[in-house]
């Protein structure tokens, strides 16, 4: 029977009608998957005829492909069926998608270009985890052993670290743009340069953007510009980091911008790149005044907040606090400033880096010591590119839950797991290598333009993140206890991320693959993990998650932190949650949060300052809570449902979720669980229920 | 036996407060019972039912100041009302030798006590509650007070021995706007005079926890003006 006997018409993706052809159904099969053609044809035969007994007249591509798809099933054919898989979505989710907020990053606005991004993850994710992944990996994903973090952006790295040496030696010189820009001459004009550089590099970059001791770089572009002009810039740097709707998605970039009130030490004797990419021949250890003018007024602008005063949500200012910064005049002062922002906007990440220890920040917490080499290149400081290509984190609770108390298997469990992580990283390693190989012509080629003497993304450099979620719920199934609550509890815990580490230099030694590990953000991850725990391993779990099940509020406790509901004198959360800082690599924070309460400048610096002397803490941050209000535009400090000014409903809540602001309406179910629980230091900060005002 | 009878009875220790001590980190002690009975009162824990509510050793607290030790050297010792208790001094005394510096709270009605703290070095800050003009006390405190007492505390406080503040809590409905003005004038020349909002919580007498407190912007005001009269040193008039 030839195939147009049948009186059918086939929506295809081309957007055409086509009149059935059997021969479509064979071709496909060929050229997809591994069958032979005898075999093609006795499929498509059959496809024909169970359409024929249905009696339709019309048929859409995707449905002929799922009947192909379930001959193959009969046939046992499951490679082939596996070749011959069709991505894509159910309209009703679709359509949900198009009229609902997507609520697994908050930083993602709604909107049409929301809608494109998350159409786009969502193809991307299956893409992933069928063609990039083998099956062990892609089914521990699913069914949450560990989270391939990103699995959207499955077609670039993770996160990128930078000098804006790069853009001043090299212009904007990007591959296949319209045009392309000189050296910039004129400081609005690098500034410019760095907001396109950073938005270029965040489509290529699946997470933070982060730029090294920006202040310092700046500086020689600064000389004889007044003070409000300065200011100006600051401001310029600010907003123009912080609007949304400039990057993929209409997400504001993520960007970090790390600042020091002393030139650091591997930067003071490198020579300074001023207007026009040519050296000013001086070093930049000469620039320290214009550099601190610039720190000081980014801060100024902070402290304004945005035009309804609410803090501004990007760039992340981390500010590192060194030796060095306590030997430099004026320290005393642009701390009471930065700790001044940190009580009134929250906006100040205080890094500790201790000792001799250069470090570069570049995700929320993700930070890289300087190695030799990378001192060596300090000297030409555009050649500073550092990058993650992935982060997986382990569902620790669920390795104890499997356990059943038995110390052996809790730690082989672990092991496997961090053996599979590795194994994912190594599939997404070869997956991006072969995307790069394909060099200017490919799909990142961004990342592999050389303007020095190598390509733009530093390979050989990039590391892999292994996070943990979890470690206080892992604690407390395995011992009874919370990190809090023993110091057997926080021994035990310790051991845990001890042997992680220890898998990461074994890694690291055998694998040759920098493996590290990071403290994981995991903002929709501690949620998706206990929602999957509640599911495969009641009751038990139903005791150990955290939040309020009834409601589906539920969350693991993020990574080592220790849990965020019990009162604790805030010195012994930052001197315990220390005492995990030294064994996780890419870096480590403690919250410390604040509610309502306002402590004095004063006060904030003398935790800091003793917070570096006497613990291992990496790095904290202060988090206060806002209401800002959608009719009179002001914003007061605590979460309420109205707004004490004008007392209209009209209100968003806006708070850290994890390592940035955003408005709590935008919040995933298990963050708002742990926000109810949040212990909010009132006992230290706020059972003065009166503001103090000088 | 004698010294258990003077022993103060500690009701509350905040073992690191952020805001209880301007530019320090400070750890505070609460002491039960009060001699005033201001209904605005949000300790009132502190200040109806301190005999059921246990003690806190102060063994618990010299570990609790020993553990803390490269943190904290600042105290507050708040209430209640400290000066009622006669075993004061030597707790005072007993910190002191601790090596911390200490802070004290007032609502000013023992000037006595508080003079021979202060000659015998015993207190590093003194902060003062004024509750409204002095005629008004019997209405702003709930008893019946010596007026006496509290100007020679508030005058021997603006000496500047110590360094110093003095505050008042403002409650709607309980302070016309005037009072607020009338004791900013008295107070002209102090070194710091704090204006704190009232917060309708946890009230000594509960009908004020319907009081809705000052506005953002009345606060701002109130405070802009307090300060503008706190400056005009000149101005000091008596209440």
């Amino acid at each position: 029977m030839e195939t147009t006997d049948l009186n059918l018409f086939v929506r295809t993706s081309e957007e055409t009608l086509s009149d059935w052809s059997r021969d479509r159904i064979v071709h496909a099969l060929q050229k997809e998957t591994l069958i032979d053609e005898e075999t093609a044809k006795d499929i498509s035969i059959e496809v024909e005829q169970t359409i024929r007994k249905s009696g339709v007249k019309m048929v859409t591509a995707p449905l002929i492909r799922e009947l192909v798809n379930a001959k193959l099933i009969e046939k046992g054919l499951e490679t082939a069926r596996k070749m011959h898989t069709r991505l894509g979505m159910p309209i009703y989710d679709v359509d949900s998608l198009i009229l609902h907020p997507n609520k697994e990053n908050a930083n993602v606005p709604h909107g049409p270009e929301a809608t494109n991004l998350t159409l786009a993850e969502r193809i991307k994710k299956e893409y992933a985890l069928l063609s990039v992944f083998s099956q062990d990996v892609a089914d521990a994903h699913m069914n949450g052993d560990i989270h391939l973090h990103d699995l959207g952006f499955i077609d670039r790295p993770y996160c990128s670290g930078q000098s804006l040496e790069y853009i001043k030696r090299f212009g904007l010189n990007l591959p296949h743009s319209l045009s392309m820009a000189k050296p910039a001459k004129h400081p609005e004009v690098l500034l410019a340069h760095l907001i396109k550089f950073a938005a270029a590099l965040q489509s290529n970059f699946a997470g933070a953007i982060g730029w090294d001791a920006i202040n310092i770089f700046f500086a020689p572009y600064l000389e004889g510009m007044s003070d409000n002009d300065v200011k100006q810039l600051a401001q310029m740097l600010i907003f123009e980091f912080s609007q949304q709707a400039v990057a993929r998605g209409g997400q504001a970039i993520f960007s970090d911008i790390n600042l020091y009130w002393e030139v650091p030490k591997h930067f003071e004797n490198t020579p300074a790149i001023g207007p026009g990419g040519t050296y000013t021949g001086r070093t930049y250890g000469e620039y320290e005044k214009e550099a601190q003018r610039f720190v000081w007024k980014l801060f100024e602008v902070y402290k304004e907040g945005d035009g309804a005063g609410r803090p501004f949500f990007f760039p992340k200012p981390i500010v590192h606090i060194t030796e060095k910064f306590f030997r430099t005049e004026g320290w005393q002062d642009f701390l009471y400033h930065i700790c001044d922002v940190a009580s009134d906007k929250g906006n100040t990440y205080f890094v500790f880096d201790r000792g001799e220890t250069a470090k570069i920040s570049e995700c929320c917490r993700l930070s890289f010591k300087l190695e030799e080499r990378d001192l060596k290149d300090a000297k030409e400081p555009w050649r500073m590119r550092y990058c993650a290509l992935q982060n997986v984190s382990l569902n620790l609770p669920r390795i104890a839950y499997m356990a059943k108390g038995d110390d052996t298997r809790l730690f082989d469990l672990l092991t496997d797991r961090f053996v599979l992580a590795v194994k994912a990283h190594k599939e997404k390693r070869s997956f991006l290598e072969k995307l790069l190989a394909l060099g200017e012509d490919g799909p990142l080629s961004l990342l592999t333009m050389k303007q020095d003497d190598m390509p733009y993304l530093r390979f050989d450099l990039a590391s892999h993140l292994i996070g943990m979620v979890g470690l206080n719920e892992m604690v407390q199934i395995h011992t009874g206890e919370e990190l809090h609550s023993s110091t057997q509890a926080l021994k035990f815990g310790l051991k845990i991320i001890s042997h992680m580490n220890l898998l990461t230099e074994k890694i690291k030694r055998n694998e040759k693959i920098k493996v590290v590990l990071e403290q994981t953000p995991a903002e929709s991850t501690s949620y998706r993990f206990a929602r999957l725990d509640l599911r495969y391993f009641s009751p038990l779990s139903g005791r150990v998650v955290k939040g309020d099940i009834a409601s589906g509020e539920i969350y693991y406790t993020n990574s080592t932190h220790l849990n965020v509901h019990a009162p604790m004198n805030p010195i012994e959360r930052v001197t315990n949650e220390g005492k995990f800082h030294p064994l996780i690599e890419a870096g480590s924070i403690s919250h410390i949060w604040l509610g309502e309460a306002q402590p004095t400048k004063e006060a904030i610096a003398d935790f800091v300052i003793k917070t570096f002397r006497n613990t291992r803490n990496d790095q904290i941050a202060f988090s206060p809570e806002f209401t800002t209000c959608n009719r009179c535009h002001r914003t007061s400090r605590g979460l309420m449902d109205t707004c004490p000014y004008c007392h209209s409903k009209d209100v968003d809540g806006i708070t850290r979720i994890t390592g940035y602001f955003t408005k709590v309406s935008s919040w995933n179910k298990g963050k708002l669980g742990e926000l109810k629980d949040r212990y909010r230091n009132e006992e230290y900060f706020g059972h003065m229920s009166y503001a103090i005002n000088e | 036996m004698r010294s258990e009878g003077h022993r103060v009875p500690i009701k509350g220790f905040i073992e690191t407060s952020f805001i209880d001590w301007k530019g320090h980190l400070s750890s505070v002690i609460f002491t039960g019972g009060c001699n005033f009975r201001c209904p605005y009162c949000h300790n009132s824990d502190l200040v109806l039912r301190c005999r059921e509510m246990e003690d806190i050793p102060l063994r618990h607290i010299s570990s609790r100041l020993k553990k803390f030790r490269h943190w904290i050297d600042h105290i507050v010792i708040t209430g209640g009302e400290p000066t009622i208790h006669k075993g004061l001094y030597r707790l005072i005394e007993g910190l002191k030798k601790q090596d911390m510096s200490v802070k004290l709270d007032t609502n000013g009605s023992n000037p006595e006590i508080l003079k021979k703290l202060v000659a015998d070095g015993m207190i590093d800050y003194v902060a003062m509650d004024v509750k409204g003009p002095l005629n008004g006390y019997p209405r702003w405190c709930g008893v019946e007070v010596d007026i006496e007492k509290i100007e020679k505390s508030i005058r021997f406080i603006m000496e500047g021995h110590i360094d110093y503040e003095f505050r008042m809590t403002i409650v709607p409905f309980l302070h016309k706007e005037k009072d607020i003005y009338d004791v900013a004038r008295y107070m002209a020349g102090a070194k710091r005079f704090f204006v704190q909002e009232f917060r309708p919580k946890n009230t000594l007498d509960p009908s004020y926890m319907t009081i809705e407190p000052f506005s953002p912007d009345k606060l701002k005001e109130i405070r802009d003006n307090v300060a503008r009269i706190i400056a005009e040193k000149d101005d000091a008039t008596a209440l």
